[in-house]
């Protein structure tokens, strides 16, 4: 049997029931996978064009919180899988079979929902985080795991050892087995043979299902536990069990490490303009690993003159380095370094610099806007500003410790 | 004195159980169904639960995950003539697994384990 087989058997548990209170107000109405990214996606599209292209075909999807617009999504995009064939993906509420609570964290999700576990008796689970944005072939850490015999493999990814004191890092011997793990350490352990380099966890978690199942149970009785995978079961699972970890790798370049926790309003910001810039370190245009979402049927984007009542020009339609999707109409407006989801609106004269705007935001003519995130269907007035006035916009705005001014949905902009 | 619960629908295996075990020195109270044992652990929680799986109505698994949801930290021994449920991941929370029997020696032994005696 092939890895690709040996996959096609493996259970995927997607964890999409996080808050993901460092994102509001983009998270005030949908959970934290369903947030928008790059113009036309949403993020938990990069973990399950992961799985198909990597062979998956059994995916659970464990929500909680604010689950509407996520559950629609994957509904509408991802039904494509084959029960006949025994593929499947399902979004998964919690149930509280025997319990009168929600999930307490990551391992108590698991917990909660053993039951499902029994029906597909895997003999591994792959458990994935649906808030990350990477390209990555979970094959290859399949193998990896097999190969060693493991009970459970984590995703691990190179990162300079100067900024691995803000992440879980991983410790681990010249057979890459785990020997420690620590938050946010002061002194974070160094890649075997890379000195300047630290091991930080995915959230990508290949178990022996067995395994999975004693230690969640364990933990679930353990009343001092956060219930958390990366604080409590992995640690604790290290000094009993094979654990491993696997060097991330990029599925379809192999020096390429891009991986990102889109977790705060910075992060989320700084990855979009990513994709914008010259040399975009994220490649959402290999066709070897295609990146899927749903889109509703929208007209082509356009640029157009507008023109006034007399048939003077009011200004050219231009946009550059720019994600333009489906629908947008750029009337005489500018639109500069920025991500423009679907049925956005830019009239004449309006300058967009630096920026994301979400689905259907309607920028009035001569409204200026830089370094901001703008929610879907905000309607911003003529001549107004965001990203000028650093104090107005306080008054009105989330600006992020990093400078982004974050406009929410369902806000009504005046002039002052 | 430690205080044992044991649910069993059959009555006599629950006197079986009340003797052999207060010869051990324990307090023993029966239940003769999940709602009853549920009912029992809420109002008076024993130092131990031995329960028997295959019961009318609720049965022993499905009270074992509502004995761990109320999270009291109980230890549980799974008590049943048949071998198989061993295979259903939610008997894993059971901290400990006896095959029926005329014989109790292994049951009092993992509840001396269990109780740290």
């Amino acid at each position: 049997m092939t890895y690709q087989n040996y996959m096609k058997n493996t259970l995927c548990i997607l964890m999409a029931g996080g808050k993901g209170e460092r994102l509001y107000p983009l998270t005030k109405d949908r959970a934290k996978p369903s947030v928008r990214f790059g113009g036309i996606y949403r993020i938990v599209d990069f973990t399950l064009s992961n799985c198909l292209n990597s062979g998956i075909r059994k995916i659970y999807v464990l929500t909680q919180y604010r689950s509407v617009s996520l559950d629609r999504h994957i509904r509408m995009g991802w039904n494509m899988f084959n029960r006949e064939l025994d593929e499947f993906i399902e979004c998964i509420p919690p149930q509280q079979r025997n319990v009168d609570r929600w999930y307490r964290g990551t391992a108590d999700s698991i917990y909660q929902n053993i039951h499902i576990l029994q029906r597909e008796r895997p003999a591994r689970i792959l458990v994935l985080s649906g808030d990350h944005v990477y390209r990555m072939n979970y094959n290859d850490m399949l193998a990896f795991h097999m190969e060693r015999e493991a009970d459970l493999t984590v995703g691990g990814v190179e990162i300079d050892r100067s900024l691995a004191s803000a992440f879980g890092v991983i410790g681990c011997d010249g057979e890459y087995r785990i020997t420690s793990w620590e938050e946010k350490p002061k002194d974070p352990k160094s890649v075997p043979g890379k000195p300047d380099k630290s091991f930080v966890s995915m959230g990508v978690y290949i178990f022996d299902t067995k395994a999975l199942v004693k230690n969640v149970i364990d933990d679930a009785k353990d009343p001092a536990s956060d219930h958390d995978f990366g604080k409590n079961v992995v640690p604790r699972m290290i000094e009993k069990h094979r654990v491993f970890v696997h060097t991330f790798r990029d599925a379809t370049d192999p020096d390429g490490q891009y991986w990102r926790d889109i977790g705060t309003l910075d992060a989320y910001w700084e990855a979009n303009m990513d994709l914008v810039s010259l040399e975009p370190q994220f490649n959402l245009y290999d066709p070897r690993w295609p990146i899927r979402t749903y889109q509703e049927q929208v007209p082509p984007a356009k640029t157009t003159v507008a023109i006034d009542s007399r048939g003077d020009e009011q200004g050219v339609g231009m946009v550059l380095n720019s994600i333009l999707s489906g629908g947008c109409v750029i009337s005489g407006g500018k639109v500069v370094r920025s991500v423009l989801s679907h049925n956005v609106r830019v009239d004449s004269f309006s300058v967009v610099e630096d920026s994301v705007l979400l689905e259907r935001v309607r920028v009035g003519p001569h409204a200026r806007i830089r370094k901001a995130v703008i929610d879907q269907d905000v309607t911003v007035p003529e001549g107004f500003t965001v990203g000028y006035d650093r104090d107005q916009d306080k008054r009105r705005f989330t600006i992020s410790p990093g400078g982004v001014a974050i406009v929410p949905r369902g806000i009504i902009l005046e002039q002052s | 004195m430690k205080r044992i619960l044991v649910v069993d629908d059959e009555i006599h295996i629950c006197e079986l159980y009340r003797s052999e075990l207060e010869d051990e020195g324990y307090a023993v109270a029966c239940a003769n169904s999940g709602v009853q044992a549920l009912d029992e652990i809420e109002r008076d929680p024993p130092d131990l639960i031995v329960l028997d799986i295959q019961m009318p109505g609720m049965d022993g698994v499905e009270i074992l995950e509502r004995i761990l949801g109320r999270d009291k930290g109980i230890p549980v021994i799974l008590n049943t003539a048949y071998s198989h449920y061993r295979n259903d991941f939610a008997t894993w929370g059971a901290d400990a697994y006896v095959v029926k029997s005329s014989d109790t020696s292994k049951l009092k032994a993992e509840v001396k384990r269990l109780l740290g005696e």
